[in-house]
């Protein structure tokens, strides 16, 4: 695999776990702060 | 700060190649890896690290099966003979949590880690020092699991939670001891550990593809394993936050699901089921993304329907998060929402029908051989089938309102998750295990394992459903004398059922020990990049990608 594609590759990696993590942390919190907000609606 | 990090990142996993270049090249010089104890505690290799999780989940699903045995004991006659019903709750509570989080997880976790670099021509996993941390994480949870468990029998603390391994039993939920805050902490230990494997699936299917291997070429394995991952990623954050109000609750005075002070216990069991019904999924479908591969092997066949599988489990999975509330169908929800959630969940077995055909679609006018890989998978859609068949009749608001909490429950989870999950892992147990070890097993016993198998789990769980159709309740330690036949039958079925797993360890000890070598094929009709290899693969593989046409 040529340089620039390996670096490519571990950008897109870096860029993606960022992605995932921030994705998982925003359901966390949405979890914690809105869903005992919105759940009972279904009451 | 956000390029900042991704520098941060790049430059960590640059360290991390410039030194896995060195151990590459080390390991040309010599081929082994590191030898003793701390091979096992700092390796990053995913074949090693696919072991341990294989490993760890077997040795769980043993340490499970145990806990079940005492509460089978129990069942076995009318009357309270050898537990208190509040430790029957917590073995029975310990027996869910292991089986779930403690050994299938980890176990399906433990073949993707060996298995998805060698499908995609990768030299590893995106994440190789996460995917450490990732499983030395699992040990822990676990001791924290069931330290309570044993401080009971030394005057220390009420014991482990015994409030089922969802937790919404809120009355349990506030009043137990410190059980409950040991299985908080456990449930983020293994969402934590859950959460790093997922992250890392995903980044390597998506990026580390051997040049040619479009997406739409990927195994079957690995796409069940990239939407597992996906579900993983959405679902434990909502079950950790649940998990963090209900302690918060508990100790640091918020009222988010105590009735008593203006909270709302029904919320619990709906942040828990958001989670708890994809974690249905979460399980099985490592499993039915496996199941095609050996269907398809040994019919001598390609895989049937691949691209309908493929968009059958985004299907699934998609359903899987809008369904939630078909457990809670007795908790008081309003008549729209009951009638939303029947058909919803009714809506699932479409995707799910399409998988069964296309795995019936697979052997048919196949050259098929039944070797116990074979048999394996075929159980797993007999009984996965059965299992799925009685899910499709619960969600019927009227027809749960009879089951609910009774012991058809336990029955249909039983034939969904033992049939489907365990089947599953199971068939890919067999399947790869001569890759794994480079040796082939017995197949006499690896056959009569199977039937032992069969004939146990169906004596232990058709009686359990009979007795749930006559009204016995689940989640008690005692039941009315008319249904002592059928406990009788089952508690027999399932003490020849724990026993006939033993047989399993003895098979694969004797296969790591002096079975005959295994090709790097295995199979005749073996298809797959894994397959091009030697058994077992060197510790290296795939340093230079593979071009896959």
């Amino acid at each position: 695999m040529m340089m620039g594609e390996t670096r490519k590759q571990k950008r897109r990696t870096a860029w993606l776990v960022v992605a995932l993590v921030l994705l998982v942390a925003i359901i966390y919190a949405a979890t914690f702060i809105k869903l005992p907000v919105w759940l009972p609606a279904l009451k | 700060m956000a390029r900042f990090i991704i520098r941060c990142g790049i430059f960590a996993m640059t360290v991390k190649g410039e030194h896995m270049a060195e151990a590459t090249t080390a390991a040309t010089h010599e081929q082994r890896p590191p030898a003793g104890i701390m091979r096992w505690l700092t390796t990053t290799n995913h074949k090693d690290l696919g072991i341990l999780y294989m490993s760890f989940g077997g040795i769980m699903f043993f340490i499970g099966g145990a806990f079940i045995m005492a509460v089978r004991a129990e069942l076995l006659l009318p009357g309270l003979q050898l537990l208190s019903p509040e430790m029957y709750n917590q073995l029975f509570t310990l027996h869910a949590l292991i089986m779930v989080f403690g050994a299938i997880m980890p176990f399906a976790t433990g073949l993707n880690n060996y298995l998805i670099p060698l499908m995609i021509g990768a030299p590893d996993m995106a994440l190789p020092r996460v995917n450490n941390w990732g499983f030395w994480i699992l040990p822990f949870a676990a001791v924290l699991l069931l330290v309570p468990f044993f401080l009971q029998f030394f005057g220390i603390g009420s014991g482990a939670t015994g409030a089922g391994w969802v937790m919404h039993n809120t009355s349990l939920d506030l009043q137990s001891g410190i059980g409950m805050d040991f299985a908080i902490f456990t449930i983020h230990l293994l969402g934590l550990s859950s959460l790093t494997g997922a992250i890392n699936v995903v980044v390597t299917a998506l990026n580390m593809r051997a040049p040619g291997m479009t997406l739409m070429k990927m195994p079957l394995f690995v796409w069940a394993w990239l939407i597992t991952a996906f579900m993983l990623i959405l679902a434990i954050p909502v079950f950790s936050a649940a998990a963090t109000m209900l302690l918060t609750d508990r100790h640091f005075g918020t009222h988010f699901f105590d009735a008593a002070n203006g909270g709302d216990p029904i919320l619990l069991q709906h942040l828990i089921w958001f989670f708890g019904h994809p974690e249905v999924y979460i399980v099985l479908l490592p499993a039915w993304g496996l199941i095609p591969h050996i269907l398809a092997t040994f019919s001598r066949k390609p895989v049937y329907g691949y691209r309908a599988q493929v968009y059958a489990l985004w299907a699934i999975c998609f359903l899987s998060f809008i369904v939630w509330a078909h457990h809670m169908l007795t908790s008081g929800l309003p008549l729209a929402a009951e009638v939303y959630f029947m058909y919803s969940t009714m809506a699932i077995s479409i995707p799910t029908s399409v998988l069964v055909f296309c795995w019936l679609g697979a052997i048919w006018r196949g050259a098929m051989t039944f070797e116990t890989p074979m048999l394996f998978a075929l159980g797993f859609v007999a009984h996965f089938g059965m299992g799925a068949l009685t899910g499709l009749i619960l969600p019927d608001v009227a027809v749960n309102a009879q089951h609910h909490n009774s012991y058809v429950i336990v029955s249909h989870f039983h034939y969904t998750f033992f049939g489907g999950g365990i089947f599953g892992m199971m068939a890919a147990l067999y399947y790869w295990l001569p890759k794994f070890t480079g040796r082939m097993f017995d197949e006499k016993l690896g056959r009569l394992h199977f039937w032992l198998t069969v004939a146990f789990f169906n004596i232990t769980f058709i009686p359990q459903w009979f007795a749930g159709l006559g009204g016995m309740p689940r989640h008690i330690a005692d039941y009315a004398l008319k249904f002592s036949a059928m406990n009788f039958i089952s508690s027999v079925g399932a003490f020849l059922l724990g026993l006939s797993q033993l047989l399993l360890v003895y098979i694969v000890v004797k296969c790591v020990r002096s079975g005959p070598r295994a090709t790097g094929q295995v199979w005749e009709g073996a298809q797959g990049l894994e397959f091009t290899l030697p058994s077992p693969p060197p510790y290296h593989t795939f340093e230079t990608p593979p071009v896959v046409k």
